[in-house]
């Protein structure tokens, strides 16, 4: 595939004020997002991974203007013109949103229980300004898309399953044709069985519309599925970003191996993996000096508090952020905490 | 562990809750065994009577008809307790509960109350169970704390849990579990709200105390990685029946009833390749008020036969490992 850029995100920032006491004043930011950059093409799926409270959502919810970027640039290069999203005025958001849609986590809160299925995927068309004729007839055209009869549009979703709900919330962004989907945690929410199916059903979509994701989840061995490249966010700030390939099997940065080993392997007789990361993620609004990860590093010395690593290109566009990607031993050795393994025949 | 003697047996247990819109057949036959210092692992996806299981062990469902025996083996030859005929508000199942039995819940952001300090709640429990002075039992809940790894225990302990992160807060949930030593303990999706760091952190903690205090755990999850982790033995379960129990190697290893097989197929492994489409269960799991008479998973299943119309038998394949499916049945 030619990489075409479709999305490029410039050193995007989210800052949110704390603010305290009688008079609001502000105490603080939480710097939810601070200076992210990265590129999406044409047809390729990014994931992006993290703890909670590493800003992923909070990306996710700048790249559709559903919160107001600080700084930075977003570029969405359209079919006809580029949109820079950060700074489109309220029309042109309009026309972003044709080319770009989101699917939320939790398809129990983010449907409205009192819109029937055809209100719930027909209001992008609406909004769009197409009549409830043509309306109705797409939202018919897409149903058997995600998998479900005609017979689910004057359903309520109380009366659909949690699978079932998210299809309908795929159907929602996918209504308008969008080129490009944010999903944020789109299979969380969903029971073992049914998780599958819709990673199936974003596999299929992808490559019958061509379509190109944006894939946010806290799964790792998800989001190495289905995605191409991957962006490792901690508090805020991109740490890794490369090919699956890279960020997986050549992992440069202690975070995203801490990560990648806290993993529980599917497998009762392989139970010596399991480096566990001690403490927890510091909080947002003070976070460590220097590099954010230090106070969790193993590896970490005096020059990581002190100044901040930058992100830098290990070859390939594989970005690590620290200062001493080219010298860590990552391998598993370091890292290995032996668990008892049970007998074989208890 | 050369003689596994059990501490507690679950048999033929029925739960069952009358509702307006009919009979919910919640847990419906379910048997099974835990034995001394070994993990038992339930797994299922919503729906499949796990948690309903756990509660009923402790007597924390009151409007429910509860039928079968949970018996407990206390310690010594004594008479086992079978914990069903209990009155759940007696006190005879308050001297078991929290002290002999105790249990940790899924969300610690809701099972901590907020008005108190975490100290004040965990010696809440050990004066419910211990004679022990307010010094004392002040002592036992800091080094409780110590314990189970939370940094700083002496100030952490009057925190109150709005201060506390989500790890911390499952920490000290964990903490008033074990300061009266339990025999058992229930851990039900004790990392499902946390996230993937901390789940290996509380993992290996359950894990290490199991070992150290020679308890038996129960570990309910949908996770089939947890319980790859962590358990000796396992029950699967699906809208209130068992379909499958083992011990974990053959599980994963051998799995007869096709439930068990789908779900470990529909897992995304280390070695999946990439992008391929991933096995699936079709269908969803279907309400428990109107679930199909017979094997309860006959509409997804993809070897259903007439058979499956009735209630299919219990096959033996090894001394401890079962599947209900009339597949291994001739006719």
């Amino acid at each position: 595939m030619p990489d075409t850029p479709i999305l490029q995100v410039e050193n995007l920032s989210k800052f949110f004020p704390v603010q305290r006491g009688l008079f609001r004043r502000t105490v603080g930011h939480v710097k939810a997002v601070n200076d992210v950059t990265f590129t999406v093409n044409k047809g390729e799926c990014v994931g992006l991974v993290g703890e909670s409270g590493c800003g992923k959502t909070t990306v996710a919810r700048c790249l559709l203007r559903l919160v107001e970027p600080d700084q930075g640039r977003i570029l969405l290069h359209g079919e006809q013109q580029t949109f820079d999203i950060a700074s489109a005025s309220r029309k042109e958001m309009l026309d972003v949103r044709r080319q770009m849609q989101i699917i939320f986590q939790d398809p129990f809160s983010s449907l409205d229980p009192r819109w029937r299925v055809t209100d719930v995927i027909a209001e992008p068309l609406i909004a769009q300004k197409i009549g409830r004729a043509e309306a109705s007839r797409r939202v018919l055209d897409i149903l058997p898309t995600v998998g479900l009869g005609a017979h689910f549009a004057d359903r309520f979703p109380h009366e659909l399953s949690g699978g079932e709900r998210q299809r309908v919330s795929i159907a929602r962004a996918l209504v308008v044709s969008p080129p490009l989907v944010v999903a944020d945690e789109p299979v969380s929410a969903l029971d073992v069985s049914v998780r599958s199916q819709i990673i199936n059903l974003l596999l299929d979509l992808q490559s019958q519309m061509n379509l190109t994701y944006v894939f946010i989840a806290h799964d790792l061995s998800i989001v190495k599925h289905i995605s191409h490249r991957i962006a490792v966010m901690y508090l805020g700030r991109l740490v890794e970003f490369g090919t699956t390939q890279q960020v997986f099997e050549e992992c440069k940065h202690p975070y995203t191996k801490a990560l990648l080993a806290s993993v529980l392997i599917p497998d009762p007789t392989h139970r010596e993996q399991s480096y566990v990361l001690e403490g927890e993620v510091p909080s947002p609004l003070n976070p460590p000096s220097g590099c954010h990860f230090s106070t969790r590093c193993p590896f970490a010395q005096e020059q990581c508090s002190a100044e901040e690593p930058d992100l830098r290109d290990m070859g390939n566009g594989h970005l690590v952020r620290c200062h001493f990607a080219e010298d860590l031993d990552l391998s598993e050795g370091v890292f290995a905490l032996p668990l008892a393994t049970p007998s074989a025949s208890a | 562990m050369p003689d596994s003697q059990p501490i507690l047996e679950v048999l033929d247990l029925h739960v069952h809750f009358k509702m307006l819109a009919g009979v919910v057949r919640a847990v419906d036959g379910v048997n099974f065994t835990v034995e001394r210092g070994r993990c038992l692992g339930i797994v299922g996806e919503s729906g499949c009577g796990k948690s309903v299981t756990a509660r009923s062990i402790l007597r924390l469902l009151h409007s429910s008809q509860t039928s079968g025996q949970i018996l407990y083996h206390p310690d010594g030859d004594d008479e086992p307790i079978d914990l069903v005929n209990l009155d759940p508000r007696g006190d005879a199942i308050r001297a078991i509960r929290g002290k002999d039995i105790a249990m940790i819940f899924q969300e610690p952001m809701t099972s901590l109350t907020p008005v108190y300090t975490i100290g004040e709640q965990i010696m809440e429990s050990i004066r419910q169970h211990q004679d022990l002075s307010e010094e004392e039992s002040q002592e036992l809940a800091i080094s409780m704390l110590n314990k189970v790894g939370i940094p700083d225990a002496e100030r952490r302990f009057a925190d109150y849990p709005h201060q506390m992160s989500g790890g911390m807060r499952q920490r000290v949930m964990i903490a008033i579990a074990l300061c009266c030593e339990p025999r058992v303990l229930i851990a039900d999706e004790p990392t499902t709200a946390l996230d993937v760091t901390i789940q290996a952190q509380i993992l290996r903690l359950i894990r290490s105390l199991q070992q150290d205090l020679d308890m038996s755990v129960i570990m309910i999850t949908h996770d089939l990685s947890v319980i790859a982790q962590l358990a000796d033995f396992v029950v699967v379960m699906y809208l209130g029946q068992m379909a499958e129990k083992a011990p974990v190697v053959e599980l994963f290893q051998n799995p007869k009833h096709p439930y068990t097989q789908a779900l470990l197929r529909s897992i995304v492994r280390p070695d999946t390749p990439p992008r391929e489409q991933l096995h699936s269960i079709s269908g969803s799991v279907p309400d428990p008020r109107n679930a199909p008479s017979g094997c309860r998973f006959r509409n997804r299943c993809p070897s259903v036969h007439d058979r499956c119309l009735e209630d299919p038998p219990v096959v033996e394949f090894g001394p401890q490992h079962t599947a209900t499916c009339w597949l291994y049945v001739d006719e």
